[in-house]
C-alpha cells in the first residue's frame, strides 16, 4: 500500500478553471507516477493546455489542489513550478534563434566567474554533460536557427533536465517532425524514463501514444473521460472517447467519377530544390504527395503556385500551358493553395472571417474598386453554411476560431474564387480528430465536384486513406508512384528514405 | 446548423478592424478632456475657441491621415516633417505673391511630395530597406536639400492663397470643411474599397496577403506615395497659414503624427486600427495644446503632457488586448 502511494509523484485534485464565458476545466483529477510517460489527449478545446498551464504555474486554478511528492503546492508563476522541478516544452519552442546551443540551455543561469563574467569553459562542460546523458550529438556552439526542429526539441529537453526537472510536459513535440526525427525523440523520452523523469505527453497522433505512453488520460469538454493504461485500450476506443461518438472509419468513403485532364507539371526544375518534376492531377482526383520534411514537397506546391521561380519546365491546366510567375497568376488561373502554416501564410489573424475568406476574390466582388458589401456578405454566408464553419458571426476575427474552423476558412478562400485546382499542404496539422474527419469529407466532396486536388501530408494514414494515387518525393525528385490498394506505410517510407530506388 | 448572428449594430463595424474598445477608450478620453477643460477655463468653452481648435487641428490632421495609411501596412514615415517644410518653402518661394501661379505651384508641390513618397516606397519595397531607416534617410536628404535652397524664411504668398488656411464659408472655416471632406474621402477609401482592404491585409500579414494574390509591394508603395502627397498638402496649408515658407516649419510633425496615430489606437505592427482613432488622436493633441495655452502654461509642459498621453494611451491598449 505505502509503496504504491510513494510511486505517485503528482496529483492534481478536483481542478476547476473558468475563463469569461467558458468553463475550461471542471473537477478534473489527474495523476502521474514517477518515471512514467502519461499521454494527455482530447480534441482542441478539451482543456489539455489549460490543465498543463495550471501545472506549469501559468494559470491558477479556481478550485482544487496540486500535490507534488505528497506535499500540497501552489504555483503563483512559472518560476515557482520550475523550482519545484516541473518544466514545460511548448509546441512553438522557446529557444533564442541567434544564440548558441549551450547559451540557450543555460540562459539566465550562466555559470559565472568573478566580476560577473561568464565562465564559458564551465558553460560548455556542463552543457556537454547533459547532451551526453541523453546521447545527443550536436555542436554546442551552433546557433539554434541552424538546427532542425527535432534537434531544437532535444535541446529544450536537455535544458529542462538542467533545471533538475522531474516532470516534463511536452505539448505536441512531434507536430512538425518527420517520422525519423520522431523516433529519435522517442528514444530520448525513453532515456528520460530511465532517469526517473516523468513525462506528460500531449499529442494528436494516435500511433505515437501507443508507441511511447504507459497510460493515457482523455479529456473532453473540460472533464476527464477516462484514464487507462495503454494495454487496456486501442485506437478506436480512444478516438470514440475523445469525440464522444463512433466514427465510421476515420476516412469518409470515396466515390468514382470520370477523371478528365486537370493540372499537369512537366519537367519542372527549381534551383537546387526541385529536379525534373513531372506529375498530373486529373479533375476529380486526389493525389497524395508523401515524403520526408525537406524532400521538396512544400517547395513544389509553392512553385506551382508561383511563389518560387521556375528555372525550367511548364505547368499545364486543362491541357493548356499557363504562365505562373506570381501567386496572383496562379489564382487567376484557378489554382488555390491551402498553406501548411496557417498563422504565417494562411490567415490574417486580426481580420474577420469574412475579410479573410474574400481576400483572393475581393477584386471580383467589387466594382470600380468599391467592395460590393451585399454580394460579399451573401457569398461568405453561403460558404460558411456550406463548410459548416462554426463562428459566432462572419465579423469575428479568425484568431478566436479553433484550428479546424480556421482551416475551413483557409479553404473557403479558394472556394469563393472558384479555384479548380486546390493544393493542400498538411491539411489536418494541429486540428483535432473530429475536425479532421470534416476536412476529409470536404476534400472528397470537392473531388466529386470535379476539382483537382493535390494533398501534401506527413501523416501516412492520411495519405493512404485519402489518395487516389500516391506520389513519393525524395531530395527534390518524385521517386515513386503507388496506388492506395498496393501501398503500405512501409512501402512509402522506404521510397521516401531511399531504401527502395523505385517502385 | 450554423448560427450566424448578424449584429445590426457593432462598434467594430462602425469604427473598424477589431479596435472597437480602443476607439471607445480614446473617444472617452477626448470627451473627458473637453469636459474638464470647459470647467476649468471659461475661455475654452467659447464657440470661438472651439472653431479655433478645429482650425489648429487641420495641419496635424492631414499628415496623420497619410501616416495612418503607412502604419497600417506595418511601415512608418519619418520624412513627412521635412516634406512639409520643403512644400511650404517651394510654395511661397515660387509664388512670390503672384496669384496666377497658385494653380501651377500647387500642382508642382503636390507632385514633388508624391514623388518623394514614391521614393520612400521604392526604397522600402525594392531595396528592402526597413521603413524606419528608409524614411529616416529620406528625411535627412529632403531637409538637407531644402537648407541648400534656403536657410531662412522665404517668399510670400498671394492674398487669395490665404483663403486655404483662413477662409470662411458662412460660419464654417474653409480649412475645417476641407479637412472633413478629405477625411471622409480617405475614410471611405480605407473602409469600402478593395485597396483599403488590401492595406489591412498587407499590414496584418504580408506573406499571407501575397499568397492571396495581393500585390503587396504595390500596396506598400502606394501608401508611401499617398503619405508624401498628404505631407505636401500639409505644407501648402502651412504656407497659407504663415503666408510664407519656413525651412524648419514642418519639424516635429514626423514624430507628432506618429504619436497621434498611435494614441488613436492603430497598431505600430500594422493591420489594426484606422482613421476614426486617428481623428480622436488629432483632436486630443490639439485640445491639450489649446487648454494649456489658455491656462498660460509654458510650452514645454505641453511636451510633457503629450508624452504622458502617448505612453498612457498605448499602455491602456496593451491591457485591452
Amino acid at each position: 500500500m505505502g509503496r504504491k502511494i510513494d510511486n505517485i509523484i503528482l496529483e492534481m485534485k478536483h481542478i476547476s478553471k473558468s475563463f469569461p464565458g467558458v468553463q475550461a476545466l471542471q473537477n478534473v483529477s489527474f495523476q502521474c507516477k514517477k518515471g512514467e510517460v502519461k499521454a494527455l489527449v482530447g480534441e482542441n478545446g478539451a482543456g489539455k493546455s489549460t490543465l498543463m498551464k495550471i501545472l506549469a504555474g501559468v494559470y491558477q486554478p479556481d478550485e482544487g489542489e496540486i500535490i507534488l511528492r505528497r506535499e500540497k503546492v501552489q504555483f503563483d508563476n512559472p518560476h515557482d513550478a520550475q523550482k519545484s522541478g516541473i518544466s514545460i516544452i511548448y509546441q512553438e519552442g522557446s529557444l533564442l534563434p541567434y544564440l548558441g546551443v549551450a547559451e540557450n540551455m543555460f540562459l539566465g543561469r550562466e555559470p559565472r566567474k568573478r566580476l560577473g563574467f561568464i565562465d564559458s569553459s564551465k558553460l560548455y562542460r556542463e552543457a556537454q554533460k547533459l547532451l551526453n546523458k541523453l546521447k545527443i550529438e550536436i555542436d554546442l556552439t551552433a546557433p539554434v536557427y541552424n538546427l532542425s526542429l527535432a534537434q531544437q526539441r532535444m535541446i529544450e529537453i536537455a535544458k529542462a533536465l538542467s533545471l533538475n526537472a522531474e516532470l516534463i510536459i511536452m505539448d505536441e513535440p512531434s507536430a512538425a517532425l518527420t517520422t525519423e526525427e520522431s523516433d529519435r525523440l522517442f528514444q530520448i523520452i525513453h532515456s528520460l524514463k530511465d532517469h526517473g523523469v516523468t513525462v506528460i505527453y500531449i499529442s494528436h497522433r494516435m500511433q505515437e501514444i501507443f508507441h511511447i505512453a504507459d497510460a493515457v488520460t482523455v479529456l473532453k469538454d473540460g472533464k476527464v473521460v477516462s484514464t487507462s493504461s495503454v494495454e487496456e485500450i486501442n485506437e478506436e476506443i480512444l478516438i470514440r472517447q475523445m469525440v464522444g461518438r463512433d466514427m465510421e472509419g476515420r476516412f469518409p468513403s470515396k466515390s468514382e467519377v470520370e477523371k478528365r485532364k486537370g493540372l499537369s507539371v512537366v519537367g519542372l526544375c527549381c534551383q537546387e530544390v526541385l529536379h525534373d518534376i513531372n506529375l498530373e492531377v486529373r479533375k476529380g482526383e486526389i493525389v497524395g504527395l508523401a515524403g520526408l520534411v525537406g524532400s521538396g514537397r512544400t517547395e513544389l506546391a509553392k512553385a506551382i503556385f508561383g511563389v518560387r521561380c521556375l528555372d525550367k519546365g511548364a505547368i499545364h491546366l486543362n491541357g493548356r500551358k499557363i504562365k505562373v510567375k506570381s501567386p496572383r497568376d496562379a489564382i487567376n488561373n484557378g489554382i488555390g493553395l491551402v498553406t501548411e502554416d496557417r498563422k504565417k501564410e494562411g490567415l490574417v489573424l486580426g481580420l474577420s472571417v469574412k475579410k479573410n475568406i474574400t481576400l483572393p476574390s475581393l477584386g471580383r466582388l467589387s466594382k470600380m474598386g468599391l467592395v460590393s458589401e451585399k454580394g460579399e456578405k451573401r457569398r461568405v454566408k453561403k460558404i460558411i453554411q456550406e463548410l459548416d464553419i462554426r463562428t459566432p458571426s462572419m465579423d469575428r476575427q479568425v484568431e478566436y476560431l479553433s484550428g479546424g474552423n480556421q482551416q475551413k476558412v483557409s479553404l473557403a478562400k479558394w472556394l469563393v474564387i472558384e479555384s479548380n485546382v486546390i493544393i493542400f499542404d498538411e491539411p489536418t496539422r494541429g486540428i483535432d480528430v473530429g475536425a479532421k474527419f470534416e476536412i476529409y469529407s470536404l476534400m472528397l466532396d470537392l473531388a466529386r465536384r470535379g476539382k483537382a486536388i493535390l494533398m501534401i501530408s506527413s501523416e501516412l494514414p492520411e495519405i493512404l486513406g485519402m489518395s487516389d494515387r500516391i506520389l513519393v518525393m525524395r531530395e527534390g525528385k518524385i521517386v515513386g508512384e503507388l496506388l492506395p490498394e498496393d501501398a503500405t506505410e512501409e512501402k512509402i517510407m522506404s521510397l521516401a528514405t531511399g531504401l527502395i530506388k523505385n517502385s | 446548423m450554423v448560427k450566424l448572428k448578424e449584429k445590426k449594430f457593432s462598434l467594430d463595424k462602425l469604427i473598424g478592424m477589431g479596435r472597437g474598445r480602443e476607439t471607445v477608450a480614446i473617444y472617452s478620453l477626448l470627451i473627458a478632456l473637453i469636459i474638464v477643460s470647459s470647467i476649468i477655463s471659461p475661455d475654452f468653452r467659447t464657440s470661438r475657441n472651439g472653431v479655433n481648435i478645429l482650425r489648429q487641428a487641420v495641419l496635424l490632421g492631414i499628415v496623420s491621415i497619410g501616416q495612418t495609411l503607412v502604419i497600417l501596412t506595418g511601415g512608418l514615415d519619418l520624412s513627412v516633417g521635412s516634406i512639409i517644410s520643403l512644400s511650404a518653402c517651394l510654395t511661397s518661394g515660387i509664388m512670390l505673391g503672384r496669384a496666377e501661379l497658385i494653380l501651377p505651384v500647387v500642382l508642382l508641390v503636390l507632385m514633388v511630395g508624391t514623388v518623394i513618397g514614391m521614393g520612400n516606397g521604392l526604397i522600402v519595397t525594392r531595396l528592402k530597406v526597413p521603413p524606419f531607416i528608409a524614411t529616416l534617410g529620406m528625411m535627412s536628404i529632403v531637409q538637407g536639400s531644402l537648407l541648400l535652397y534656403t536657410k531662412r524664411a522665404i517668399g510670400w504668398v498671394p492674398t487669395t492663397f490665404l483663403f486655404f488656411a483662413d477662409g470662411q464659408i458662412g460660419p464654417v472655416p474653409f480649412p475645417v470643411l476641407f479637412y472633413v471632406l478629405l477625411f471622409l474621402t480617405f475614410f471611405v477609401f480605407l473602409k469600402k474599397t478593395t485597396f483599403g482592404r488590401y492595406i489591412y491585409a498587407t499590414g496584418g500579414g504580408e506573406e499571407i496577403a501575397r499568397l492571396s494574390g495581393i500585390q503587396t509591394r504595390f500596396v506598400v508603395f502606394i501608401t508611401y506615395a499617398l503619405s508624401g502627397f498628404l505631407a505636401a498638402l500639409s505644407g501648402l496649408f502651412l504656407a497659407s497659414r504663415l503666408a510664407m515658407g519656413d525651412p524648419l516649419g514642418g519639424q516635429g510633425y514626423e514624430l507628432n503624427s506618429i504619436a497621434t496615430v498611435l494614441v488613436g489606437g492603430t497598431s505600430l505592427a500594422g493591420g489594426r486600427g484606422g482613421l476614426m482613432g486617428t481623428l480622436a488622436g488629432v483632436l486630443i493633441m490639439t485640445v491639450v495644446g489649446n487648454i494649456l495655452n489658455l491656462m498660460g502654461v509654458p510650452g514645454f509642459w505641453q511636451w510633457i503632457v503629450k508624452g504622458l498621453i502617448i505612453i498612457g494611451a498605448v499602455s491602456v491598449y496593451r491591457r485591452i488586448d
